[in-house]
C-alpha cells in the first residue's frame, strides 16, 4: 500500500523533499552564522605580549610600575627593593636616616658596581619631597632609578653614565608628611612641614588644632557662608570651580572661611595650630636665620632628624660633585644664591646658567631663574647648603606648571582652567559644595577643589613630567667632571734625568674644584703625585704656560702636587723633575673627579 | 728626642692622672677651690648629689669624641613637674675647653648653695622657687689636657680638621721639645722672621714694624717640629671644634674652629636641645673667652622684624648694664674694661636667637688682674697722695705720651706675674732643633693656660668673688604672682571680674629680644569656666609683658555664672613661673 502511494505521489515528494531539505539548511545555516556573529571575540592574551617599545623608556621591564600614579612611603619603598632585587650589580639599597615618626629615609644607590671604586665616582645627589605635599618629586627620583637601571647596556649614553657616575637617589626625604598628604584629608598645600609637633600658636600645647575633615569626604576643601556683607560670589559659568569678588557696587552673597575645620582648642581660633608648622627647606645650615627673620627655620640649622640625616650623608660622600632637589610648583629651574648679596662666584655662575640653558630646552614652558631674584628671599634653604656650604653646583626644579594644561607660553586664566577641568578632566578635581552645620559658624557650605588639583599633573601628564625632568638630571650628571690623563711626555736632560710632564684633562663642563670650593678650602686639593721604586722626584709644579714653559714649583715635597682644581673643558700640566730609572706611576687624586692611575717607564 | 704625638702620650700618663685624683681627694677636708679633672669633677659632682638627693640631681646630657661624659647638676625642691615650671638660671662653663676657672666657680657655687640651703632662709625659700641648672664641662675632652703631660692648652674637641687644607688630617702637631711637661713657644733667630725682641723687656717679642726701620730677625711660632715638611709649623694638630663658636648666631662659616656646620658637635646640640626642652631658662652666665659684663655691650633700636638683630636691643640695655655693675664690683673692678665678642658663641645665640638675658664671662684674665691690682694700689696711693704735686704727674703724662706704646700692656702683665705667679712664665732656653740646624732656637714663653686661667693660689679668691656674683644673679628672675582679685557683682549671676598679676622679680616676663624672636611665649591666664559663661573676655587671655620691681598689668572678664561660688584660674609665664589663684563669687555687690 505504501508502495502504490509513493509511486503515484513521486513527483509531489521529491518536491517536497527538495523543498523542507532545502528549508533545513537555509534555517539552520543562518541560524549558524547569526550566533558565529555574536560568539565572535579576540583571544585574551596578554597584551604585554603584543606590545611594541615607544621611544624614551626601556622596552624590557624587569620591574612593572605604573608612571601615572603616585606612590605612598610603602609604594616608593616597594619599587626601591624590587629595582635593587632586579638589578643587583647595579643598585644598592639604604636608609640614610630616620624621620622624626620613625619612617626610614631610602637611598637607592645606582651605578655600575662592577666598573671602578663606586665611592670614588663623582656623584650625583637628587632628593624630592622635602614639602610633603609637593610628592611627584618621589616619582621623579624613582622613576630616574628605574630608568638608568633598564636601559644600562641598552643605550650607549646611560652606560657611560654609570660606569663613570655614581646616583646617591633619595626619592623623599619627608616621609612622614608624605603619608600624611596621601593618607590623611588634606589640601594641596597642607602637609608642606615636617611632622614634629610644634606650638605654631605659642600657648603650650603642640598641634592641637589642626584642619578638620568636617564632612568626612577624605578632602580638607574650602568653607563659605552665605552672607549678605561678604563681598564674594560664584562665577557665573564656572559656579563649582571659582569664588569670585563681587564688584564694588554689588550685594554680597558670601563670605569665605578658610580651610575646612573647627575651633578644636576653644581659644577662639580655627586651624591655627596645625600639624608639624615648620618648613625644613629652611633649616640647612648656610645662610640659615632664625624663625623671626626666616619662618619655619626651626631652633637652629640641622634641628631635624631628617635634614641632619642628608647632611651627614652628604658630609660622608665628598665625591658628590652635583646635586638637584625636587619642589613643586611653576615650571622653574631655580638656582642660588637665596637672597640678595648671597654667595656665588662667576665662574659657578656661569656653569649653572649653561646647565640650565640646557634645561630650558629639555624642558618645554619651564625657566631657569636665581631664587632671590626673581622668586622670593629664602634664608636655609637645601640648595645654598650643597652649593654655599659644600660647594656643590646644585638646582631645585619646581615641578609642573599650569602652561602644561593647554601647552602655552603663559599661564591659562582660572576660567580655562577652569574649562580644563570641565572638558578635559570630565569634572575630575572638584568636590561640590555642600551644606554643613558648623559649631561656630552655624549653617555653612564646604568644597572646592580635591588635593591633587592645582600642583601635581594629571595621570596623562604625569609621565612626561617624570621623564623630561629626569633628562635634565642626567644631563646636569654627565656635566660632572670627567677626568682623563691624555699625556705623559718624558724628555730625556741627561743620564738618569728626565722631565716628565703630565698632562690631565676635564672633558666636561663642571670643574673638579668649583670657585666657592676654593675659596673656602672645602674639598681638599686634586692631588697629583708621583711615585716609582727607583726614582726620586727633585722638582714639581704646576705649568702655568705651556708654550713659554712656565712652572710654579712647590716648595716641599715635590712628589705631591697640589692643584686647586682643573677647569671645565680646560687641562692641567704637571711638570716633575725626576732622576732615576725604571718605571713611574702617576696617580690624580681628585676628591670629586675620582682616582686615575697610570704606569710608564722611564726611556 | 722624642717625637710621639701628643695623644699616644696620654696614655702612659694616666696613672699620674689617677694618683694625683686620689691624693687630691685624701686630702679634701675643707677643700680649697681648686681644678678638677674629670674624675674628680664626677666623684665630686656625685657626692653632692649624694648630700641631699631631693635637692641635688645629676645626670648626663651628652658623651664627647673620648667618651667623656657631660654633666648637668640641677638643683631645686619638689617635683620634676613643678621644678620645670619655675623661674630658672643656667650656668655654663667649660664650654672653652681651656676654661678650668669656670667650672671651678660653677661647683663651688654648687657646694655653697647646698650648705646656705640648710642654713640661710633666704637661700632654703630661693631654692623652693627657682631651678637652677649647671653644666660644669662642656668639653671635657679638652680640659684633660691641663691635667696631661705635655701640658697643652686647646679650646677644641678632638674632632679631626685639616686646618691647613692639604687634604691631610691633624698630621701637624705640637711636640715638647725641651721635654719639660709643657707645650710652649718657640722663638727662632733668623732673618725671615717677622718679629723683634722689645727693647724694654727682651722676653717680650714685637712685631717688626718697617715704617719704624726695624727689620725682623725672630720667627715667633708654638713648640714643635714642622711634621709634615711644609714650612709651617704646628699648623694642622688634633682638633678641633671649638664648641663656643659652634653656634648659629654670628656663627663664622668655614672658620677652622667653628665645625663643619653650626651645632655640629654631639655636646653643642645636647646643649642647644637642652635649653630648648628648659624654656623656663630665663638667665644665662656662660664662662669662656666671650665676655660682656667688663662693659655695656652695644645697643641698637629695633630694625624691621625681617632683618636680624646684631646689637642688643635698647629696650633691654638697661638689664645688661645693671648686671654689668653688680659683676665688676663683685669682682673688684672699679672701672669698665674692654668687652671681648665672638663669633658663634652660645651666649650670643642664647639673646639674640632665643632672647634670654644672656651673660658672658671671662672669668679672670690679665688684663683684669693687673686693673684689680692697680685699684688696689691707687686707693692706697689717694690716701697718701692728697696733697701730691700736680706739676710733676703733668711731667710724667708728656713723657709717656712720646713713649713706644707697643707691648705696653704685654709687658704691664709680665710684670704682674713676675709679682703674682713667676712660674707662669717660663724663661727662654736654647735647645737645638732639626727644622733650624745651626740657628739659635729658644723655647719657653707663657705656660699653656697662664694666660686664661690664674695661677693655682689665687683660684680660691676668684672663685669666691665669681659665686658670690651668681648668687646676686639669681635673685634677679622674673616672678608672677598675684596682687589681688576684685569681683563686683552685677546681679542675676553676673559678674565683673578684674584680675591684678603682677611681676614681683627683676627682670621683665620677657625681654624686647624675647618679643621680637617670639621664643619666650606671651604669659597666658586660663580660666576654669567654660565660654558661654563669658559675656565679654575668653577663656585663654594672653597678658602682655609685665616689667619688673612690682609691674602689674589687668585682666577683666563679664561673666554669667549664677550657680558658680568660685573659679579657679592659672597664670602661665614661660620665664616667670606658674601661679594658681581662685575668684570667690559672692552674690553681695
Amino acid at each position: 500500500m505504501w508502495k502504490v502511494f509513493i509511486m503515484k505521489h513521486r513527483s509531489k515528494i521529491r518536491t517536497y523533499i527538495v523543498f523542507f531539505v532545502s528549508l533545513y539548511l537555509v534555517v539552520t545555516l543562518n541560524v549558524k552564522a547569526d550566533a558565529q556573529k555574536v560568539n565572535r571575540k579576540p583571544k585574551a592574551s596578554n597584551p604585554a605580549d603584543h606590545s611594541f617599545p615607544a621611544l624614551g623608556a626601556s622596552d624590557e621591564r624587569k620591574v612593572e610600575v605604573a608612571w601615572n600614579r603616585f606612590y605612598d612611603h610603602a609604594g616608593m619603598g616597594g619599587i626601591l627593593a624590587r629595582l635593587h632585587k632586579a638589578f643587583p650589580e647595579l643598585t644598592r639599597l639604604y636608609s640614610i636616616g630616620k624621620s622624626v615618626q620613625g619612617r626610614d629615609i631610602w637611598c637607592i644607590e645606582v651605578t655600575s658596581h662592577n666598573v671602578g671604586d663606586s665611592d670614588r665616582k663623582p656623584g650625583m645627589y637628587i632628593d624630592g619631597n622635602i614639602h610633603g605635599n609637593e610628592v611627584q618629586g618621589g616619582e621623579v627620583v624613582a622613576y630616574t632609578a628605574w630608568y638608568l637601571c633598564h636601559q644600562y647596556g641598552r643605550l650607549e649614553k646611560v652606560t657611560a653614565l654609570l660606569d663613570r657616575c655614581v646616583f646617591y637617589l633619595v626619592p623623599t626625604i619627608n616621609p612622614d608628611a608624605r603619608d600624611f598628604w596621601f593618607h590623611a584629608a588634606y589640601s594641596s598645600r597642607s602637609s608642606r612641614t615636617g611632622l614634629e609637633p610644634t606650638d605654631d600658636d605659642r600657648d603650650g600645647l603642640m598641634d592641637e588644632d589642626d584642619y578638620d575633615d568636617l564632612d568626612g569626604d577624605g578632602v580638607i576643601t574650602q568653607m563659605r557662608i552665605k552672607d549678605l556683607f561678604g563681598r564674594y560670589k560664584p562665577h557665573p559659568n564656572y559656579p563649582d570651580y571659582l569664588m569670585v569678588r563681587v564688584n564694588p557696587d554689588e550685594r554680597g552673597q558670601y563670605s569665605l572661611l578658610g580651610g575646612e575645620g573647627i575651633d578644636n582648642d576653644g581659644d577662639g581660633r580655627i586651624n591655627e595650630d596645625r600639624r608639624g608648622g615648620y618648613d625644613m627647606n629652611r633649616n640647612w645650615a648656610f645662610d640659615w636665620q632664625p624663625n623671626y627673620v626666616q619662618y619655619g627655620a626651626k631652633e637652629y640649622p640641622f634641628s631635624q632628624p631628617e635634614t641632619r640625616a642628608v647632611a651627614d650623608f652628604v658630609l660622608s660622600r665628598p665625591n658628590i660633585a652635583a646635586a638637584h632637589s625636587y619642589h613643586n610648583s611653576g615650571g622653574l629651574i631655580l638656582r642660588g644664591p637665596g637672597r640678595e648679596g648671597g654667595e656665588m662666584s662667576e665662574q659657578d655662575e656661569r656653569a649653572l646658567r649653561l646647565i640650565s640653558e640646557r634645561g630650558e630646552k629639555i624642558l618645554p614652558y619651564y625657566r631657569s631663574i636665581a631664587i632671590w631674584d626673581d622668586l622670593y628671599t629664602v634664608w636655609g634653604g637645601e640648595l645654598d647648603w650643597f652649593y654655599g656650604g659644600r660647594g656643590i653646583l646644585t638646582f631645585s626644579n619646581e615641578l609642573w606648571t599650569s602652561k602644561n594644561l593647554y601647552k602655552t607660553p603663559d599661564a591659562p586664566s582660572d576660567e580655562q582652567q577652569a574649562e580644563f577641568v570641565e572638558y578635559v578632566l570630565m569634572g575630575d578635581g572638584l568636590i561640590p559644595w555642600r551644606e554643613y552645620d558648623h559649631p561656630t559658624y552655624g549653617k555653612i557650605e564646604i568644597g572646592g577643589r580635591r588635593k591633587e588639583w592645582g600642583r601635581i599633573p594629571p595621570s596623562f601628564l604625569l609621565e612626561e613630567e617624570l621623564h623630561r625632568n629626569m633628562a635634565f638630571t642626567l644631563y646636569h650628571a654627565d656635566m660632572m667632571p670627567l677626568l682623563k690623563i691624555h699625556e705623559i711626555a718624558v724628555e730625556k736632560l741627561e743620564e738618569n734625568l728626565y722631565k716628565i710632564w703630565v698632562t690631565i684633562e676635564n672633558q666636561r663642563l663642571i670643574p673638579t674644584r668649583t670657585g666657592q670650593d676654593i675659596t673656602h678650602h672645602i674639598s681638599p686639593p686634586d692631588i697629583v703625585s708621583l711615585k716609582g721604586n727607583d726614582i726620586k722626584v727633585l722638582s714639581a709644579g704646576r705649568v702655568t704656560d705651556k708654550y713659554f714653559k712656565r712652572v710654579q714649583p712647590v716648595k716641599r715635597r715635590p712628589e705631591r702636587v697640589e692643584l686647586n682644581s682643573i677647569g671645565g673643558m680646560d687641562s692641567a700640566i704637571v711638570q716633575f723633575v725626576a732622576e732615576g730609572k725604571g718605571s713611574f706611576t702617576i696617580t690624580v687624586d681628585s676628591a670629586k673627579g675620582g682616582v686615575l692611575t697610570k704606569n710608564q717607564l722611564l726611556p | 728626642m722624642s717625637l710621639t704625638i701628643i695623644q699616644l702620650k696620654m696614655k702612659p700618663y694616666w696613672f699620674l692622672l689617677v694618683t694625683i685624683t686620689l691624693l687630691t681627694m685624701q686630702t679634701g677636708i675643707a677643700r680649697p677651690a681648686t681644678y678638677y679633672d674629670y674624675k674628680s669633677l664626677r666623684k665630686h659632682l656625685v657626692s653632692l648629689a649624694k648630700q641631699d638627693p631631693n635637692l641635688v640631681r645629676v645626670d648626663s646630657i651628652a658623651q664627647s669624641i673620648d667618651k667623656r661624659k657631660v654633666w648637668v647638676v640641677e638643683v631645686g625642691k619638689g617635683a620634676e613637674d613643678n621644678r620645670k615650671k619655675r623661674p630658672s638660671i643656667l650656668v655654663l662653663a667649660g664650654i672653652e675647653g681651656n676654661d678650668l676657672t669656670g667650672s671651678s666657680i660653677a661647683v663651688s657655687w654648687l657646694e655653697q648653695l647646698i650648705k646656705q640651703f640648710r642654713t640661710d632662709h633666704k637661700i632654703t625659700e630661693l631654692l623652693e622657687t627657682t631651678t637652677i641648672y649647671v653644666i660644669p664641662r662642656l668639653n671635657p675632652d679638652a680640659a684633660e689636657h691641663f691635667f696631661i703631660e705635655p701640658k697643652f692648652e686647646t679650646s677644641a674637641n678632638n674632632k679631626p680638621v685639616d686646618a691647613d687644607h692639604d687634604g691631610l688630617m691633624d698630621e701637624d702637631g705640637p711636640e715638647d721639645l725641651n721635654e719639660d711637661g709643657l707645650i710652649t713657644w718657640m722663638r727662632v733667630e733668623d732673618k725671615e722672621g717677622d718679629y723683634i725682641l722689645d727693647p724694654v723687656d727682651k722676653r717680650l717679642l714685637l712685631k717688626a714694624d718697617n715704617l719704624k726701620g726695624e727689620v725682623g730677625a725672630w720667627r715667633y711660632l708654638s713648640e714643635g717640629i714642622d711634621n709634615d715638611h711644609d714650612e709651617e709649623w704646628n699648623e694642622d694638630g688634633l682638633g678641633g671644634v671649638n664648641f663656643n663658636r659652634n653656634f648659629p648666631y654670628n656663627y663664622e662659616f668655614f672658620a677652622s674652629d667653628a665645625g663643619v656646620h653650626q651645632v655640629s658637635e654631639a655636646q653643642t646640640r645636647a646643649l642647644a636641645e637642652f635649653v630648648i626642652e628648659h624654656p623656663n631658662i630665663g638667665i644665662i652666665i656662660t664662662y669662656g673667652a666671650a665676655d660682656n659684663l667688663l662693659k655695656t655691650p652695644e645697643s641698637a633700636p629695633d630694625p624691621d622684624r625681617r632683618k636680624p638683630m646684631i646689637s642688643i636691643d635698647e629696650k633691654d640695655l638697661g638689664y645688661y648694664k645693671v648686671m654689668g655693675e653688680i659683676y665688676r664690683e663683685a669682682i673688684g673692678l672699679n672701672k669698665e674694661l674692654e668687652n671681648t665678642s665672638c663669633p658663634g658663641t652660645f651666649s650670643d645665640w642664647m639673646y639674640f636667637h632665643r632672647g634670654r638675658l644672656s651673660l658672658a664671662s671671662r672669668p679672670w684674665s690679665p688684663s683684669v688682674a693687673v686693673e684689680i691690682s692697680k685699684s688696689a694700689e691707687e686707693e692706697e696711693k689717694d690716701e697718701q697722695e692728697k696733697t701730691g704735686d700736680n706739676d710733676e704727674k703733668k711731667k710724667n703724662a708728656d713723657y709717656k705720651k712720646d713713649k713706644d706704646k707697643r707691648n705696653e700692656n704685654e709687658r704691664k702683665e709680665l710684670k704682674w706675674f713676675d709679682e703674682h705667679a713667676p712660674r707662669a712664665f717660663i724663661k727662654w732656653q736654647s735647645i737645638e732643633h732639626p727644622d733650624f740646624p745651626g740657628r739659635n732656637v729658644e723655647i719657653g714663653g707663657y705656660a699653656p693656660y697662664s694666660l686664661t686661667n690664674p695661677p693655682a693660689n689665687m683660684v680660691e679668691e676668684v672663685v669666691g668673688r665669681h659665686t658670690d656674683f651668681l648668687t646676686t644673679v639669681i635673685q634677679r628672675l622674673p616672678r608672677i604672682g598675684i596682687r589681688r582679685v576684685e569681683t563686683k557683682h552685677l546681679g542675676q549671676g553676673t559678674y565683673d571680674i578684674e584680675i591684678h598679676v603682677e611681676n614681683t622679680g627683676f627682670l621683665p616676663t620677657s625681654l624686647a629680644q624675647g618679643q621680637t624672636t617670639r621664643e619666650v611665649y606671651p604669659t597666658r591666664l586660663v580660666m576654669d569656666l567654660d565660654d558661654e559663661h563669658f559675656l565679654s573676655g575668653t577663656r585663654i587671655t594672653t597678658l602682655p609683658v609685665i616689667p619688673g620691681s612690682g609691674g602689674m598689668v589687668e585682666a577683666r572678664y563679664i561673666i554669667y555664672a549664677p550657680n558658680r561660688k568660685k573659679i579657679d584660674f592659672e597664670i602661665i609665664s614661660m620665664l616667670a613661673g606658674q601661679v594658681e589663684g581662685t575668684i570667690n563669687l559672692e552674690k553681695s555687690r
